[in-house]
């Protein structure tokens, strides 16, 4: 109400300061002309390329870290100092490597979430319960099957919060690598409103990537995270 | 792997160990937690093992479940020597260590499931050894939704579903209200008569050690060593309160006083050893020697 009254008003000049409503038909021309529909499918398919990718890295590196000491002295000790770079500077690098394309942009997605997941599989293994361990040994558990059916679900809690984060990183990388560069795709979509003045472009594409990102973590990281919680007993059903 | 002629069974112990030691290594040095422990365990006894705490009864345990090996001596099942964990020796921990990702159901399965047995018949097995301790309209539940001794019926029915040859129990109703364990301990008691298995039970309580036991062992401290066996021989079903029984009870907690008031000796300040304080214990006391 407030937005759209100091819109009407014109306390900032019309095309800075698009009303509501305006953000909203531009909303229902976008999806109507499909150029939403189709900016939105291209960064689906890159995130969830992306972070399939670094899901499945980061928890098998994890594994290495925690499992191997050969693989913690060398890796491990790179990975603590990796993270403290933000994904998007690998931007130039990947462009180098991959050229100006899509393996490019999927890179840096990679590297966004692969670093959490990463870090929380490792602590997650490392401080699975000594006791839980012995008991599944004890049962007859050994090698892989101790591996996956009492060392992993173990860890699982641990796991999830790094899925979790690394989502958002992932989600924020592909965010920050569209808009330096990019085809198709959501932070192209904000490049162009930008270029061409439409500020009520930018501002419904700013709403559509904050719907994305709070669904994925609505729908299935919170999920997730209750199921898993609800089970494990860590909170009143 | 040469295959040894098998003896007679009934000749060779179901379990012994040798003189057998383990160190521990911690800041202060080297401490001895069980010295030359020589010990023969037949098949079908039901003995337990008393002693203060920190006297190596646990060691002991980890031991013959191959969780830990020894520094010295042998430790043999069936006369082959324990050179691993294996589901011959299964143990139930004090803490129990259920599985929280698992239903009750999938965590009795799961031993089952290790040794690959198939998925209709490890879940009739399940809930047979389920009904053995009264819990099959638990069996989808979770861990978190049962109570203190719910669970413990669920750590004894995974044990007991993998069939082991030996249950080891590491204080297993410690963590117990009395009025439970009461129940627990007839149950148990009608498991082994019913199972035959091997028990070998730790414990600190000496009702507890007395009520169960075919034979109690006690144990010395520092080190771990077997102090004196006592025979338990007394008709079954048996009860916490028998009055017979409490005098066996007596008896080994004469024996065991000695040790307590040596661990406190050495682990409290020097007002306790000067004040001429000493230890009035009770049969009763359940907590003996966990507390100082």
């Amino acid at each position: 109400m407030i937005w759209e009254v100091a819109s009407r008003i014109e306390v900032w000049p019309r095309f800075l300061f698009p009303a509501p409503s305006e953000v909203l038909q531009t909303l229902l021309q976008g999806f109507a002309d499909r150029t939403f529909i189709f900016g939105i499918l291209a960064s689906l398919r890159r995130i969830l390329l992306g972070y399939s990718i670094s899901l499945i890295a980061g928890v098998l590196l994890g594994l290495g870290i925690s499992r191997n000491k050969f693989i913690a002295e060398t890796i491990g000790s790179l990975i603590l100092g990796l993270q403290t770079l933000p994904s998007i500077c690998w931007l130039p690098l990947a462009l180098l490597w991959f050229g100006l394309n899509e393996s490019a942009i999927i890179f840096v997605v990679v590297m966004g979430a692969l670093l959490s997941i990463t870090t929380a599989t490792e602590s997650g293994i490392k401080n699975a319960p000594p006791l839980l361990i012995k008991a599944g040994q004890n049962m007859g558990a050994r090698g892989p099957r101790l591996l996956f059916e009492v060392i992993i679900p173990a860890a699982l809690p641990s796991i999830i919060t790094g899925m979790k984060q690394g989502w958002s990183f992932a989600w924020r990388s592909l965010m920050a690598g569209e808009l330096l560069y990019g085809s198709v795709g959501l932070g192209n979509l904000l490049t162009v409103g930008r270029e061409l003045n439409d500020m009520s472009q930018v501002l419904a594409v700013m709403l559509i990537i904050i719907i994305i990102g709070l669904c994925a973590d609505y729908l299935v990281f919170t999920r997730l995270e209750r199921g898993m919680r609800r089970r494990w007993g860590f909170e009143a059903s | 792997m040469i295959d040894l002629p098998t003896p007679a069974p009934g000749l060779i112990p179901k379990l012994s160990l040798r003189n057998v030691s383990k160190n521990f290594h911690t800041k202060t040095g080297k401490f001895n937690a069980v010295q030359d422990i020589n010990l023969e365990v037949h098949e079908g006894e039901f003995l337990c093992i008393v002693g203060p705490s920190g006297c190596g009864k646990s060691t002991v345990l980890n031991i013959i479940a191959g969780l830990e090996k020894p520094d010295g001596g042998q430790a043999l099942v069936n006369g082959k020597p324990i050179l691993s964990p294996g589901t011959d020796r299964v143990v139930i921990f004090q803490e129990l260590a259920l599985f929280p990702w698992l239903s009750v159901l999938k965590n009795v399965e799961f031993g089952l499931r290790m040794a690959g047995v198939g998925r209709k018949e490890r879940e009739e097995k399940a809930l047979h050894f389920l009904k053995m301790v009264h819990l099959t309209r638990f069996s989808h539940s979770y861990v978190h939704e049962l109570s203190g001794g719910m669970k413990q019926r669920v750590a004894l029915a995974r044990a007991l579903a993998i069939d082991p040859e030996i249950l080891l129990m590491d204080e297993p109703f410690a963590a117990l209200d009395a009025q439970t364990r009461d129940i627990l301990h007839e149950e148990l008691q009608e498991i082994w008569a019913a199972t035959r298995k091997t028990i070998i039970f730790v414990t600190h309580n000496v009702r507890e050690a007395a009520c169960l036991g075919n034979r109690v062992l006690v144990f010395s401290t520092h080190p771990g060593r077997i102090k004196r066996e006592f025979e338990i021989d007394y008709a079954r079903p048996r009860h916490l309160e028998d009055p017979n029984l409490i005098t066996f009870a007596k008896n080994i907690l004469a024996e065991l006083k000695a040790e307590v008031e040596k661990v406190a000796q050495e682990e409290l300040d020097y007002d306790w050893r000067t004040g001429k304080k000493k230890l009035v214990l009770r049969a009763g006391d359940h907590d003996l020697g966990s507390g100082i």
